[in-house]
């Protein structure tokens, strides 16, 4: 079967090892950029395909690339964010796990398009088995002279590390992820400037997700068309969807942009446990805005979901039921973002444990009227008003909790 | 030049500036915590939001780039929301502690809230719990629960002194600032701008502790003394109640920002060492150590003491003691005086002994005004107590110095050798009463002049604080004696004033003309 998708290699035996992936015409795109495209029709191709990032934001991938200034005498690096803090995320650790080599012939693509001789790849500090995967990976690359010094006789060097994070979500946030990369207290910067012109080390730098640059080998393996054709006009390719919660069949799923959530929920995750009827679904990752059971007859894309007043995210879609109380939800939501605010700006360090205390009296059976309007009132002052997303990620799943199942939550209150 | 609206108004600012500036230059000050002009915007505590056309979201004052046609809107009900917002965050989990806080009345947090907030509290949860009455340093209290984590203190230890003995810990409800070791102290000759640069009553001054109500002082500018580093400050005083006397006048003294000679920042020397202002203090007019009003009488004794040396042409048996504390003016005026009208015999220069300096603003000097000594011409002479001895009639001594360089029976046993010692300083000390005549003066923070820091810029000041008692300026000493010697009454009368003390140095000597502040 030919390598057509990202997961291809899932879940087989010895899929991270070299030799597997050599096997599969590993590395050949690697060969094919180093030794018969320049970069500048490698960065044409990244913009024709429509990638866009798969961390959350969506970006597209070539126009982040290409705004990373040409020349000038400082190096230029690379990170790859491995972080994959948003709760109900995991489909990275399943790349770097299964094909750890295709994560690193994207790198070395990418970074021969931006001019780029060093790359760090910043992981999740409980990755702990799938970074030493990736350590041995890139010493199997480089032991074949696909990574270090004058590469595959092209005169293009390149060094890949891997950084294990301490454990802080905030991490996640690219430029909380280069303070931390820098040794500092992962806390996020304000921009402008932009990583592109300052990032690592005060140097240009381009932050992508592990999926995103994972795609880079297919795409010009198979052309930008082909890739784009796959999912949707302005927004190509396939997504890894994790899914999590009491269906059948949980675990990672790649669809073309635009398949069906009712579908992937009920036909390729096997529908409900046990009989179960599906209470409300987050369709990307926690920070997304929780759709109830008639939300979910919707493609799954950035730009349908956010007319749904959600949002596509990290492409974790995690199943509720019957059983969960949203007041229980609800109180997850806010400890999480409460414990992961980097309490750097006002907003953030305040209003999410002011949400959390106030969840967690209600939840110990002291809520009183006027709490969920309060919980409101107070995201509200959270939302659009910080510094980095971390603010809105907190804020508007809380919003959508409160407003989609007041009623139930009310149920809580006492006089 | 770029052209921007803000609030409508269309307003010219230089390219390259912020919101923030702009704003401010145009009268429109923006709230803002964490923002200090002395570092780079952080834009982390969110009240310096504003409106700005075409962009979805408010944006941060302190750090956004005007560009030309810009519309900025810094005081509609959208922007005024966003800043209620963020006020009641910080009131959320702060004590509200104002009665008993040493800031109120100096705090933004109160100030801000009087402009935008007054709600009621709607935080109905249990606040945390964090430290209180820290002990941060010498002069330094740190009070956790009231701190809104602008980090002006940890960016000022780690940017401006380099000693970075504070940072940033935990996260989230959690984050606090601290020092990194419990117990530390901030042990740095600028600790004092720490309090000066919370926003709020987090880090607060020991010597102010309780003391009085930052409303009830009025303050004055003027120039520290206490090295020749001459830095902008304000002196903080209290006049008193009606009923009720205070011990002093002086309750604190803070830096101003003078980008050519301190920045910012002032040193805790010049900081906390404000009490020689209110103790030990000469008042009194003192002839033969009896106590006496009158100024004309005091100054007519001092001139007819002269003439008379220059009727029996003993006029080189003169001696006068200066002092780097005077002014420029009063340096020159001596200089006419002593030299080019009555060509006195001696003139020697008594100041504290320099002490180690540091490579901040503290100069080696512990005075004022040597580089303006130079500049005018005066040498450096130390006083030599053989010409005293045997060579003198009449002792002139200006400042509080002398008597710290010499032992006092050396100097009680040449004043047994001289017919007149007179004395003119601001403060008392034993030899107040040891002299014929002691003339009461004013420190630096009193009168009104100029000095030349150690660097040669020149810097005007005017009265602080009211003289003390019956003591008067040394210029207008000067110039009193000067028109009651009645050698050239006319040039002594037109000097009126410093500036018209100033006018004339500015004709004769070069330096001064180029230097017109």
């Amino acid at each position: 079967m030919e390598d057509k998708a990202i997961s291809h290699f899932f879940k087989q035996d010895g899929a991270h090892t070299l030799a597997f992936y050599l096997n599969q015409n590993g590395y050949e795109q690697a060969k094919k950029a180093l030794k018969e495209l320049t970069p500048e029709d490698l960065l044409n191709q990244v913009k024709a395909a429509n990638l866009r990032g798969r961390g959350g934001a969506g970006f597209p991938a070539g126009v982040k690339w290409g705004f990373v200034p040409q020349g000038g005498d400082k190096p230029k690096y690379l990170c790859v964010n491995a972080d994959e803090g948003e709760p109900g995320t995991f489909k990275d650790r399943y790349i770097m796990t299964y094909a750890p080599h295709r994560l690193l012939e994207g790198i070395i693509i990418s970074c021969f398009c931006v001019g780029i001789n060093t790359a760090y790849i910043y992981i999740r500090g409980e990755y702990e088995n799938v970074a030493q995967r990736l350590e041995t990976a890139i010493d199997e690359a480089r032991a074949q002279g696909f990574l270090g010094k004058n590469i595959l006789d092209s005169g293009f060097d390149l060094e890949v590390y891997v950084h294990r994070g301490a454990g802080a979500y905030i991490c996640g946030e690219e430029t909380a992820l280069l303070e931390s990369l820098e040794g500092k207290r992962g806390n996020p910067r304000l921009k402008p400037p932009f990583p592109a012109s300052i990032g690592l080390f005060q140097c240009p730098t381009v932050i992508n997700n592990v999926e995103t640059i994972a795609n880079i080998p297919l795409i010009l393996h198979h052309g930008p068309e082909w890739f784009c054709n796959q999912g949707l006009p302005k927004d190509g390719g396939t997504r890894l969807f994790g899914v999590s919660g009491p269906v059948k069949k949980p675990g990672v799923y790649e669809l073309p942009v635009g398949a069906s959530l009712k579908d992937l929920i009920f036909t390729h995750a096997g529908g409900m446990q046990d009989g179960k009827t599906l209470k409300a679904v987050i369709p990307g990752g926690m920070s997304a805005p929780i759709l109830k059971p008639d939300e979910i007859d919707i493609t799954l894309d950035g730009d349908s979901l956010m007319e749904a007043k959600s949002m596509l995210g990290s492409g974790a879609v995690i199943v509720i039921d019957e059983d969960a109380s949203m007041l229980e939800v609800l109180r997850i939501v806010a400890e999480f973002y409460s414990h992961e605010s980097c309490g750097q700006c006002t907003p953030c360090r305040v209003g999410n444990p002011w949400i959390r205390k106030t969840v967690k009296r209600m939840a110990e059976g002291k809520g009183r009227r006027g709490d969920i309007e309060n919980i409101r009132r107070v995201a509200n002052n959270i939302l659009g008003k910080t510094l980095c997303p971390l603010g809105d990620a907190a804020a508007l799943p809380i919003l959508a909790l409160t407003e989609k199942f007041k009623e139930e939550l009310e149920t809580s209150l006492s006089d | 030049m770029v052209k921007i609206y803000i609030n409508d108004r269309e307003i010219e600012v230089k390219e390259g500036t912020t919101v923030f500036h702009a704003a401010l230059d145009a009268g429109i000050p923006i709230p803002h915590f964490c923002y200090h002009p002395a570092f780079a915007p952080e834009g982390t505590c969110r009240m310096c939001l504003v409106e700005v056309e075409g962009m979805p979201k408010l944006e941060l004052a302190c750090s956004l780039q005007i560009r030309e046609g810009m519309k900025i809107f810094t005081q509609n009900e959208r922007v005024r929301e966003a800043r209620r917002g963020v006020l009641e965050f910080l009131l959320a989990e702060h004590p509200l502690d104002c009665p008993i806080c040493d800031q109120a009345g100096d705090c933004k947090l109160q100030d801000y809230y009087e402009e935008y907030g007054l709600f009621d509290s709607r935080f109905s949860e249990v606040k945390d719990k964090r430290g209180k009455k820290i002990r941060l340093g010498k002069y330094l209290l740190h009070d956790q629960e009231r701190c809104v984590l602008c980090r002006r203190c940890v960016r000022f230890l780690r940017e401006v002194t380099g000693t970075g003995e504070m940072g940033v810990f935990e996260r989230g409800g959690h984050t606090k600032v601290d020092t990194y070791e419990e117990g530390q102290q901030v042990d740095n000759n600028y600790s004092g701008n720490l309090a000066q640069l919370c926003p709020v009553g987090a880090i607060t001054d020991t010597d102010f502790r309780f003391q009085t109500r930052s409303w009830f002082l009025e303050a004055g500018e003027s120039i520290c003394p206490l090295c020749s580093r001459g830095c902008r400050i304000t002196i903080q005083a209290h006049r008193g109640f009606a009923r009720f006397k205070l011990p002093k006048r002086v309750y604190r003294i803070k830096a101003v920002d003078d980008p050519l000679v301190n920045g910012p920042w002032i040193c805790d020397k010049g900081r906390y060492g404000y009490s020689y202002l209110d103790e030990n203090r000469a008042t009194r007019i003192l002839k033969k150590g009896e106590s006496s009003p009158d100024w004309q009488e005091a100054i007519d004794w001092l001139s007819a003491s002269i003439l008379r040396l220059k009727h029996r042409n003993r006029l080189e048996r003169v001696s006068v003691v200066l002092s780097s504390r005077l002014s420029n003016e009063e340096l020159f005026l001596a200089k006419k005086l002593f030299k080019d009208d009555l060509g006195v015999g001696r003139v020697f220069f008594a100041d504290a002994p320099p002490e180690e300096g540091d490579d901040m603003l503290l100069t080696p000097d512990r005075v004022p005004n040597t580089r303006g000594a130079r500049e005018l011409g005066w040498e450096d002479v130390p006083v030599d107590m053989e010409a005293l001895n045997r060579e003198t009639d009449l002792l002139l001594m200006f400042g509080p110095d002398f008597e710290n360089a010499h032992s006092l029976s050396d100097i009680l046993g040449c004043f047994e050798q001289i017919e007149t010692t007179v004395l003119l300083t601001p403060f008392d000390g034993s030899l107040s009463s040891q002299v014929d005549l002691l003339l009461p003066t004013t420190p630096v923070a009193e009168k009104a002049g100029s000095l030349t820091n150690i660097d040669g810029v020149l810097r005007n000041f005017q009265p602080a604080l009211p003289a003390l008692g019956h003591s008067r300026a040394e210029w207008s000493l000067l110039i009193d004696l000067g028109k009651a010697l009645d050698l050239r009454f006319q040039y002594y009368s037109r000097l009126s004033s410093p500036e018209a003390v100033f006018q004339e140095m500015t004709g004769e000597i070069p330096f001064f003309e180029k230097n017109v502040e």
